[in-house]
């Protein structure tokens, strides 16, 4: 792995060395192991204190009570708890959900769970920048509209919504708020409070914590019933059973703090790294920037190069790890369906490397990717017929 | 992409190295191109042939698509040269897929090469399209 460069963070992170170091903590014999309902005794209430801190440091970062949050495997746990639990709850309050075409599959596949159930989904087409319109879903809203769902920041262009206005508008008229924050909670400001959101997904490893820990944040006044994926011992509220994963619950509040206590400074350091990788790669020619300029998240560029191959790019860099833009490059090489909902052709769809940078990223690195993107594109375009005829 | 990614056999990876066989000849009464594909479907090829004696004796290739497409590109520059028209004509895509070990979801780009090798029989310097 370290003779290949990581610029795929929207993926996933490295979990950072202080993470893992508080994870540890927790497995060992001589660590917190125990289980965290088993209060019965010294280990389990020390786990249980470990678990309860972790809840804390989740809540903080989105300005929240600890009481609203529910521990999950990841965001899609969380979306899918949040938008079937809630559909399923309020059957009889509504039977039509809004969201937006350029979703991420867990809550795309979700409003499809929920469409074979008989509720009316509208899908939302963003503009050409990827931005969905507060009057958009203004103009979608009807008198059995249940819940919209927008995702913070788009997991391919990186994108950012108006969530704030979304949330107020939704709180006007009823509506239940569903935000999937798997990309943006921890790299910008979010805050369930003054965003008016009422369910809102969380993970730990886009963010430097670990895989398989998550959150879902659950509105608590007035409180908001969910019906629960999974049933057994009643942990979590009974909204989540299942025996917590206590090194996997601190990872992910450790991941949190730090986030929350650098967010500043690491917006600042990744968004420059990102702009100077913007500069080095928009001087070649017949380049594109995916989604609105500035309304974005620090770490995510979406480039496409018009004339070359997504998935011969990234044979050609193998000192790269970054991600094409189709949906999946390994069998069908099918589009993107984002870059697609915002316009795009299926040549330049395919023509499109998404680059992410995190807290461990460099400029030495930016600058490399630079100097190879730039060869192999202008490589490609020498091996292309010549579109004249 | 390195080494040990399970998508590309080693004939894919030895091709894609160096793309031998890429380029293109200029217009001449000795040349046929058959060209095929289509960027917006992801595969485009154009094949340069000079032809001689009623042969072809050496191939350039552009090509716009995945590495498999671009590396069954190369290998048809060396495996077209001492074909005829005719053979041309009834080329097959499946000789490339066993050649470089194209995995079955990219059996249709190969047909592009296909489509491209019997444009150049239909291309042959001075000869009528030959039936197939």
């Amino acid at each position: 792995m370290s003779d290949v460069i990581y610029l795929d963070n929207a993926a996933t992170t490295a979990v950072d060395p202080r993470v893992v170091e508080a994870m540890l903590e927790c497995l060992g014999p001589s660590g917190d192991y125990a289980n965290p309902s088993s209060v019965g005794h010294p280990p389990g209430r020390r786990a249980r204190a470990r678990v309860e801190q972790a809840r804390a440091e989740v809540a903080a970062l989105v300005g929240a009570d600890p009481v609203q949050v529910i521990f999950t495997s990841g965001a899609t746990e969380a979306d899918n708890l949040a938008i079937l639990g809630a559909a399923r709850f309020h059957r009889e309050r509504g039977r039509h959900v809004v969201t937006s075409r350029t979703e991420h599959p867990a809550v795309l596949d979700a409003c499809r769970q929920l469409e074979r159930e008989g509720v009316a989904v509208t899908y939302l087409k963003p503009g050409p920048d990827g931005i969905v319109e507060p009057a958009q879903v203004e103009a979608a809203l009807r008198s059995d509209t249940l819940l919209v769902s927008l995702m913070h920041v788009n997991n391919e262009i990186g994108v950012a919504q108006d969530i704030g206005a979304v949330g107020r508008l939704c709180r006007e008229r009823g509506v239940l708020f569903h935000v999937d924050a798997a990309q943006g909670a921890g790299k910008l400001p979010l805050d369930v409070n003054r965003d008016c959101i009422d369910l809102l997904a969380l993970t730990a490893h886009k963010v430097h914590g670990p895989k398989g820990a998550g959150a879902l944040c659950v509105r608590r006044e007035p409180r908001l019933g969910l019906v629960p994926l999974l049933h057994g011992g009643g942990q979590e509220r009974g909204l989540r059973s299942g025996t917590l994963a206590t090194h996997q619950v601190v990872g992910l509040g450790a991941a949190y703090r730090i986030a929350a206590d650098e967010m500043e400074a690491d917006a600042a350091r990744i968004g420059a790294l990102r702009e100077r990788l913007w500069r080095g790669l928009s001087a070649l020619p017949g380049v594109l920037l995916n989604g609105h300029p500035t309304r974005r998240v620090p770490g995510i560029l979406s480039v496409t190069f018009d004339g070359v191959e997504g998935e011969s790019l990234l044979y050609a860099l193998p000192g790269l790890a970054v991600s094409s833009g189709s949906a999946c490059a390994t069998t069908s090489g099918e589009p993107s369906y984002v870059l697609r909902a915002l316009g795009r052709s299926d040549r330049l769809a395919q023509s499109t490397l998404r680059l992410s940078l995190g807290r461990f990223s460099t400029a030495e690195q930016v600058d490399y990717a630079i100097e190879a993107i730039a060869a192999s594109v202008s490589r490609l375009r020498l091996v292309a017929p010549r579109m004249d005829p | 992409m390195t080494a040990d990614d399970p998508r590309y056999g080693t004939e894919v990876r030895r091709r894609m190295a160096s793309l031998p066989g890429v380029g293109r000849f200029d217009p001449a009464a000795d040349v046929a191109v058959g060209r095929a594909g289509d960027r917006e479907q992801g595969a485009e090829v154009a094949l340069h042939c000079r032809v001689a004696g009623r042969r072809v004796t050496e191939v350039r290739f552009q090509a716009f698509g995945c590495p498999h497409f671009l590396a069954a590109a190369s290998w048809l520059s060396e495996r077209l040269p001492g074909a005829a028209q005719q053979e041309l004509a009834a080329w097959d895509w499946r000789e490339a897929a066993g050649a470089l070990d194209v995995p079955a979801a990219k059996f249709g780009r190969l047909l592009t090469l296909q489509d491209a090798v019997r444009d150049v029989a239909r291309n042959w310097p001075g000869n009528p399209v030959p039936s197939v």
